[in-house]
Formats: C-alpha cells, sequence, structure tokens
C-alpha cells in the first residue's frame, strides 16, 4: 500500500516545516493539510523536481498521469511508480531520473510510519541541540550570531566535533579581557570552518543516503565514492553511453548535412538519368571538421580516477574528436605518447609510474607548460578540457595562465568533480571558473551531459 | 484494480509473453488512455513480441509497419493506384465523372497506417524499429499518433473508425524528436533477470528442462555482464541456444556443449574465444 503521506506530509501550514511541530511558531501547528491537499502538493512539488532535472512535463502528461492514477488507484506503490514513469519520463535516462526522485517523494506506509518516528525522535533531538548552543557557546557573554542553517548543522554534529567546539570557546573566553575584538574574531572564525567544512560532509552524507540501485546508482554516484569492485561495471556503462552519444552525434551530423546548399552539378548530372528532369536533389555536404582536443589531466591523488573515466569518455567519443593530446600534471607537467594510452586499462599504472601522481596541484605551472609546447598544441581549432577540482596552489599564477589559454585555444572547459553546491565554499573553484567554461561532472551522469556538449 | 492488471498478465501469459508488473502496467494504461507505446531497449529483448502477444491476446488484428530508411508516405500511407487512374481516364470515365474522382475511394492504396485507422474493429498497430525512419517521416507520424487521423492532399483528413492501439519500438540507433516521445507513454524494456529468463524460456519452449534452462539463463546473464563480450546475447539468442541444446540431446550445460553451441549466444569469433578461456564462465554454467 502507497501512502498518501510521505516526505512532505504533516505540513505547517505557515512555514512549510514538516514533523510534530514547527519551530518558528514555536507552538505544534495544528492547521495541517487535508490529505487530498497533500497529496496534490506533493504531486506539483514532485512535478516541479523533474522539471528542475530537465525532464519535459508539460500539463498535458500531468493531465495524462491523474486520469491514469484515477484508473489504478493507490492501493500497490509500484503499479503507481510504472504508471506515472510510463506517462512521465521518455527517455532511459528520464526513467532513472524519475525513479531516484520517486523513492524520496513517495514511501509505502511501513517505511512512512517509521520515517515519522524517527524523524519526531530526531526533530526533538535537534531542537535539544540547537537550544544547547545558543545556551553553551557564547563570547563576552552574548550566543555566537549563526545563520540558520549553520545551527542546524551544529545540531547534526557528532558529539565529539562539538566537544572540541565547546572547548575551544572555554579556553579562549579566558582571554578575552586582553583583546576582545581578535579573541571573538578568532573563535568566530574557528567555528564558520568547521561548520562549513561539516556541512559539506552531510550534503556527501545525504547524496549517498539515495535509494539507488544497480547502473542507476552507478550513473548518478559521486565518482569518489566508487568501490573498486564497482570500477569494471563502470567502464561498461561508459562504453554504452558513449556508443549512445557517438549515434546521437552521427544522426544529428546526417540531418545537418541535409539541409546545406544544393549542388547544382551533382544534381543535374543525376537528371541525366531521367532525361533532364531534375527529380533527385543533391545538396552540398556540409564540412564538419572534428575537434583537437588537448587534455589536461590531474593526477594528483584522488584525482586519478576521475581523470581516468574522462579520458575513456572522451577517447570513446570518436565522433567529437579524432585528434587528442594528453598531459597529466601535479606539481609537474608530462605529456602522454598517443601510443601509451592505446590501452586504457593500463592508464592507472601508467600514471603511478609517471613521476607526477599523487603530489600537490599547481595548474598554473600546468597550464604554462602546455602553453609552452612547440610545435604549439593549443590552436583556435583546439579545445583545453582540464580534469580538476581547482583545488591548486599559487591562484593568481593559475588564473592568468588560464586566461592566455583561454585566448590561444578555440575554447577551454573545465571538468570539475566537485559538486556545483559546493563550488561556493572553494576559493579556487570560484576565481577560476571566471575565465573558463566550469562544468561540475562529479558523477558519469554529469560526465556524459559534459562530454556530449563538447559538441 | 490489481485484478485488472492481474487478467492482463494472465493472458499475456497464455500468449507466451512472461510480462512483469511495470509491463502490465504501462500497457494497462496505454489502452485504456488510448496512447501510443514507445518500447526501447536493446535488440532482442522481447520490444516486438509486446505488440505481437497484445494483438493476440486482446483479438486484434496485428498491422505492422517496418521502418527503414527512405520510408515515405507511398509506402506507409497510402498511394494513388497509377495504372487504375490511367485506364479509367482512357476509357473516358475521368472526362465523364470529373477529374475529383480520380483521386476517390476507388483509386486508393491502402498502406498499413490508412489500413489501421480504416478498420472496422481495432487493431494494434506496430511501427517497428522507428529510428531507422528518417526524422521526416517521424514528423508525418505525429497528426496520427495525437490525433488519430491522416490528411491525404488530395482526399482529405481520414478520421479513424475504430481506435488503432499503437505500439512503437526503437533501438535507440538514434534519438527521437521530443515531440514523438510526449506523445507516447514510455516502456524500457531491459534484459530479464535469471529468474524471468527461466519462465520465458520455459514457456516458449515447453520441452526444456528446468535445470538446463536455469543453466542456459546464469550464463547468458554472466555473459550480459562480461566485459570481454563485445555483442551481448538477447532473449531470442538465449532461446537459440536452448534449443539448439535441446536439438544435441544436451542433458546440461558443460564444457563440450558450450562449445559446440556457443555460435546461438555470441556472433562475434574473439567473443566466442575469449568466453571458452575464460575459467569463471566455466564455474558459473557448472
Amino acid at each position: 500500500m502507497m501512502s498518501l503521506s510521505g516526505r512532505y506530509s504533516n505540513r505547517c501550514l505557515h512555514h512549510g516545516h514538516s514533523g510534530g511541530g514547527c519551530h518558528e511558531c514555536h507552538h505544534d501547528c495544528h492547521d495541517r493539510q487535508k490529505p487530498e491537499d497533500v497529496l496534490y502538493d506533493r504531486m506539483v512539488r514532485f512535478i516541479n523536481d523533474l522539471r528542475a532535472q530537465g525532464m519535459p512535463v508539460g500539463l498535458r502528461e500531468t493531465g495524462d498521469m491523474l486520469t491514469a492514477l484515477e484508473l489504478v488507484g493507490f492501493e500497490d506503490r509500484d503499479t503507481v511508480r510504472a504508471v506515472m514513469r510510463a506517462i512521465l519520463a521518455g527517455t532511459k535516462r528520464e526513467q532513472e531520473v524519475f525513479d531516484r526522485l520517486f523513492g524520496l517523494y513517495f514511501v509505502s506506509r511501513e517505511e512512512f510510519e517509521k520515517n515519522r518516528q524517527a524523524m519526531a525522535q530526531a526533530q526533538a533531538e535537534l531542537e535539544a541541540r540547537r537550544r544547547e548552543l545558543e545556551e553553551t557557546l557564547s563570547v563576552n557573554g552574548k550566543p555566537i550570531e549563526l545563520r540558520e542553517d549553520l545551527k542546524d548543522v551544529y545540531a547534526k554534529m557528532p558529539q565529539s566535533e562539538r566537544d572540541r567546539l565547546r572547548d575551544i570557546a572555554d579556553k579562549f573566553s579566558g582571554k578575552m579581557e586582553h583583546a576582545p575584538k581578535l579573541y571573538e574574531g578568532f573563535i568566530r572564525s574557528v567555528f564558520m570552518k568547521s561548520l562549513l567544512e561539516q556541512q559539506m560532509v552531510l550534503e556527501d552524507a545525504a547524496e549517498g543516503a539515495m535509494p539507488l540501485d544497480s547502473d542507476a546508482d552507478l550513473m548518478f554516484r559521486d565518482i569518489s565514492n566508487f568501490k573498486d569492485s564497482e570500477i569494471p561495471r563502470a567502464y561498461q556503462l561508459i562504453d554504452q553511453v558513449t556508443r549512445r552519444i557517438n549515434g546521437e552525434i552521427v544522426a544529428r551530423r546526417k540531418a545537418a548535412g541535409r539541409s546545406a546548399a544544393l549542388d547544382f552539378r551533382r544534381t543535374i548530372r543525376a537528371g541525366l538519368s531521367t532525361g533532364g528532369a531534375l527529380c533527385r536533389l543533391k545538396h552540398k555536404k556540409r564540412h564538419s571538421r572534428r575537434k583537437r582536443v588537448v587534455m589536461l589531466c590531474d593526477v594528483s591523488g584522488s584525482m586519478l580516477q576521475f581523470s581516468e573515466f574522462a579520458i575513456r569518455f572522451i577517447k570513446s567519443l570518436s565522433e567529437v574528436s579524432d585528434h587528442s593530446e594528453i598531459f597529466l600534471f601535479s606539481e609537474q607537467v608530462q605529456r602522454v605518447s598517443p601510443f601509451a594510452l592505446e590501452d586504457m586499462s593500463r592508464f592507472g599504472s601508467y600514471a603511478r609510474t609517471s613521476g607526477v601522481w599523487g603530489r600537490g596541484t599547481n595548474a598554473g605551472r600546468a597550464l604554462e607548460a602546455v602553453m609552452d609546447v612547440r610545435p604549439a598544441v593549443l590552436t583556435p581549432h583546439t579545445v583545453l578540457i582540464v580534469l580538476s577540482d581547482a583545488k591548486s596552489v599559487d591562484l593568481n599564477r593559475a588564473e592568468t595562465a588560464l586566461s592566455q589559454a583561454k585566448r590561444q585555444a578555440g575554447g577551454v572547459v573545465w571538468m570539475n568533480p566537485i559538486p556545483e553546491a559546493k563550488w561556493q565554499y572553494l576559493r579556487g573553484v570560484m576565481r577560476l571558473k571566471e575565465h573558463c567554461d566550469m562544468v561540475p561532472c562529479g558523477t558519469l551522469d554529469e560526465l556524459a551531459r559534459a562530454c556530449a556538449k563538447l559538441m | 484494480m490489481q485484478e485488472a492488471l492481474n487478467a492482463l498478465k494472465a493472458k499475456l501469459n497464455e500468449e507466451n509473453y512472461i510480462a512483469d508488473d511495470a509491463l502490465a502496467a504501462t500497457l494497462f494504461i496505454a489502452m485504456k488512455l488510448n496512447r501510443p507505446l514507445l518500447i526501447e531497449g536493446a535488440a532482442g529483448v522481447g520490444k516486438t513480441e509486446v505488440a505481437k502477444a497484445a494483438a493476440r491476446a486482446f483479438g486484434r488484428e496485428l498491422v505492422r509497419l517496418q521502418c527503414y530508411e527512405g520510408l515515405d508516405e507511398s509506402k506507409a500511407l497510402y498511394e494513388w493506384n497509377y495504372q487504375k487512374q490511367l485506364l479509367a481516364i482512357q476509357m473516358g470515365q475521368g472526362r465523364e465523372a470529373g477529374m475529383s474522382d480520380l483521386f476517390g475511394e476507388a483509386y486508393l492504396l491502402e498502406r498499413p497506417l490508412l489500413k489501421s485507422i480504416r478498420a472496422e474493429k481495432p487493431v494494434v498497430l506496430l511501427v517497428d524499429e522507428i529510428d531507422k525512419a528518417d526524422a521526416e517521416f517521424e514528423a508525418f507520424l505525429l497528426e496520427l499518433l495525437s490525433e488519430m487521423q491522416v490528411t491525404i492532399p488530395e482526399y482529405g483528413t481520414v478520421k479513424a473508425r475504430s481506435l488503432p492501439f499503437i505500439v512503437l519500438t526503437s533501438n535507440h540507433t538514434r534519438p527521437l524528436s521530443e515531440a514523438l516521445r510526449r506523445r507516447c507513454a514510455y516502456l524500457y524494456i531491459d534484459y530479464p533477470d535469471v529468474r524471468r529468463e527461466i519462465e520465458i524460456l520455459r514457456a516458449k519452449l515447453p520441452g526444456l528442462d528446468e535445470a538446463l534452462a536455469a543453466q542456459v539463463a546464469r550464463a547468458a546473464a554472466y555473459l550480459r555482464q562480461s566485459e570481454k563480450v563485445t555483442k551481448k546475447p538477447s532473449v531470442a539468442e538465449s532461446l537459440d541456444w536452448a534449443e539448439a541444446l535441446m536439438a544435441l540431446g544436451a542433458q546440461e550445460l558443460d564444457e563440450d556443449s558450450a562449445a559446440q553451441t556457443l555460435g546461438f549466444a555470441l556472433k562475434n569469433n574473439d567473443d566466442i574465444r575469449e568466453i571458452l578461456a575464460d575459467d569463471e564462465f566455466i564455474r558459473t554454467i557448472l
């Protein structure tokens, strides 16, 4: 049985908070929505979320879905899912997106009851910790002013982390009288750093908690979280996806070729076979120049796996580029011989023995080295693809080199494995993305979309 | 509601089509809403078979249009009977009755699409491998899919006498237009899991031993997930494989019988060589 009440049920009408009490009202809200309103509200939110994920769900689809649901009823959750999916999702990728979101919005009744109890308990604990924050963490007798979301982060922190922050506040509060502003600023900055780090950890945990399975799981999961045993399957998925993208590109080229200008000479020659009647029009073929790609791959420690996935993608997309140059970099740069990566299964061992693997990242030096190569590899017909998390030393140098590279190359695309939501916390990302087209590539799905967009 | 779905599954089952819950629910709702059903999936997973089984299960005639590059409306929808028109003109009938009659009912040759909407009783129209047809043909289909009517310039608009249930299949060799997708309910058929494949093998090949069916299904599942295999075996190929084993009189799938019959599942010499040298494959089937 599917529950009409799920993730967004039991909602406070004033502030939209779910759960037993609303902390903004400071009382138990009794003005709850009616079950049918909850259902429609959730359907609307669900469809909006599908649209936000790029699915073209129009009014017609919504109407048909509601008619279909009236027909099948809500007794069986799997049937409801199959019916909604058939109408709302039009491709395999859309089906995967649909399944991922459906699991979040519509839960089974048993699961809902379990979640509700857990949520009520968690809500009570969170409230207690928020009160604890206000009572215990104060500077000069005043509670530390924090944004509401950071208070929630504090409440969700492990006990050991909360104790550590409290110790720091206690330790330095004795020295406050010497330089109150200095120590207040110091304690505040320590707090902010810890809380922002914790926020990133919590976001990671939330992503990992999505109930996914099999291929969809691998396609949408953070690449850095892949287990070794899952890597071969990921390679197969990359093959499947690139085959599809190649097919799409060929079809697009073919369609584009047809609409080019008329080729009079060939049309008249073809007309000779029908007595001079120009029955078959011949069109000039549109000249399509494939791109030359230069890849600058960060192989500093954890970036190795991501770089390997990205290179596999780009190399397999034969329709995107017919020629590619690969450079590995960390603090040093090394040009990769074209024959060395014929067999991509050797990439890992090649990179590890290259002498550049596992060090820090100096993107500025690497970009300069690529620009200095003679004969020049960066030309107006080249696309420079940087595969890196942009956590580089000497950001000024990296910025300058990147803007120079952008002038030399036909385009610069920075594929970043860090999820876009976290970019705001990283100074290097925020500064470097001003000088190039930076695209999030944290998952295989994002990587595939970024590679397809290279066209 | 659940009874109706179970009844549909049972009907498909009687026609030797083992449908899972998602397929039955999608088929049911597409028929109820009279929405075309677009089925995608790898080659040989049983996309075309859905239309055939549905036609048999509901006692409807199956009208099939096989798509290919260059398919146009004269082969898919209608064509004028030019010979008959010429004869009519020569006999003077055209002059007497007015030239417009030359483009009348008597001179119209029905092709699958027109046949399906002019049928007295509703039919199942299978537009097979729509991805093989040109994008122009796909656009031409839109009127039929959304309005259940077609327009013949010299004749006028032909509305459906009975509403056909339209099934489109695609192997995704090229992406279909958004407009076409929006008009259809969508179903993706993946390779079956081992349990379902055993059911399919047993349903399609009644004389097949249960243990042998299980071995073939396990081996097919292994071949599909193996990185060494470039062309994955479809359900149709595992059926061929099982049938070949039955014809050989093999009681079980072992190293020898696998070496003799693997060509029915794998269609590439490199794949066969790699798999026969793979110890894990032998362990899987044993």
